[in-house]
């Protein structure tokens, strides 16, 4: 009985009080999208319907986003429906409806949208855009990636455009996302 | 327990400014930056002319002044110009003023000597230089003046032949051959 209750005494543990450290890990939200290039030429013939682009260019979409998100939106558009494109000697314009992009999607969010851009997105003006993918956000793809291959068409067919005379046009296309609410 | 009513009114004003915040944490959307194309579209200048046959046969009269072509060719001009052109001009010319069709054994038949009517018009000697090969062997068969509205467009010249051997009282029986070319020029 003496024997067993020194062993006790010799294990006896001693604590201090607990001190506590707050962590605070912030993995703040992020929407980027990067381009596979920057410029697109056109060799265009009057009249014609089908005036592709020399290049595709691929747009990709990484994102990191806190719960309660619902959608991701990749756009394409203009800052002008009317002049998308305009002559730098003639001052003619070539509109975004004439402007259409063939979108080959994939990974989160997989096929995309193709069209001419003429509705009214997130971005630019009224008839100018095209909203070329609208991904979902659940909990398995918070933090994802997609892309969106873009092939280019310009087409001169419709309206007045056969009556385009020769000029170089130039343009800007701006890609950009948009995580919401 | 019971609370002050300036503590009731701070924790309400704390609780909405809570309430705000957490709201706030999904209430605007997040986008990522603009990233640009820049497109470049050329539509090239162009002017084509092309004709409904490429062959006209006479049957001479000796000293005859009117001597027709066996048809009628209308050559039609299609263009794209750009805004600086001011004009498009279509022409008919031989390479030489002297020989326009020759038997080969040479006796010649002048360019002053082949006639175009254009679209219903007087008949014409081909005896003026224009832009195209020798001096004094063609003809302007027309003239548009390139505006605003029209940098895009096409024209038909209808042109009737003849040749007039009133000159030419001497010439040879033979077949002469010859080859007239229409070509167009925007400046």
């Amino acid at each position: 009985m003496a024997m067993t209750f020194a062993a006790s005494m010799a294990s006896a543990q001693l604590n201090s009080g607990a001190q506590t450290i707050a962590l605070n890990a912030n993995l703040a939200e992020s929407l980027t999208l990067s381009l596979s290039a920057n410029s697109v030429n056109f060799t265009l013939s009057a009249g014609s319907a089908t005036n592709a682009g020399s290049a595709n260019i691929t747009a990709t979409t990484k994102w990191v986003l806190k719960p309660g998100r619902t959608a991701v939106g990749v756009y394409a558009y203009f800052a002008s429906s009317t002049a998308a494109l305009t002559g730098t000697a003639s001052g003619a314009t070539i509109p975004s409806s004439a402007f259409s992009i063939t979108d080959t999607g994939a990974g989160s969010g997989g096929a995309g949208t193709s069209g001419a851009l003429s509705n009214t997105v997130a971005f630019g003006v009224a008839n100018s855009g095209l909203r070329m993918a609208n991904v979902g956000i659940t909990g398995t793809n918070m933090n994802a990636s997609r892309t969106d291959q873009m092939a280019f068409n310009i087409d001169l067919s419709g309206g007045t455009l056969p009556q385009l005379p020769a000029d170089t046009f130039t343009g800007t296309l701006n890609i950009q996302a948009q995580a919401t609410p | 327990m019971k609370l002050r009513p300036q503590h009731g009114a701070r924790l309400a004003t704390l609780t909405l400014v809570v309430i705000v915040l957490a709201a706030g944490a999904h209430a605007q959307v997040i986008n990522s930056g603009a990233s640009t194309i820049s497109l470049n579209a050329v539509l090239n200048d162009s002017i084509t002319v092309s004709l409904s046959a490429n062959a006209v046969n006479f049957t001479l009269t000796q000293g005859s002044a009117s001597n027709p072509g066996s048809t009628a060719i209308t050559a039609t001009t299609t263009w794209l110009l750009r805004p600086n052109v001011g004009s498009l001009k279509v022409y008919a010319f031989f390479a030489s003023s002297t020989s326009a069709l020759t038997d080969g054994a040479g006796n010649n038949i002048p360019s002053a000597d082949f006639q175009i009517s254009n679209n219903g018009s007087a008949f014409n000697a081909l005896t003026s230089t224009v832009p195209f090969n020798g001096a004094n062997a063609g003809l302007q068969l027309s003239s548009t003046p390139i505006l605003g509205n029209n940098r895009s467009g096409s024209r038909t010249d209808n042109m009737n032949f003849n040749i007039n051997l009133v000159p030419l009282p001497n010439l040879p029986a033979g077949t002469y051959t010859g080859t007239l070319t229409i070509q167009a020029q925007a400046i």
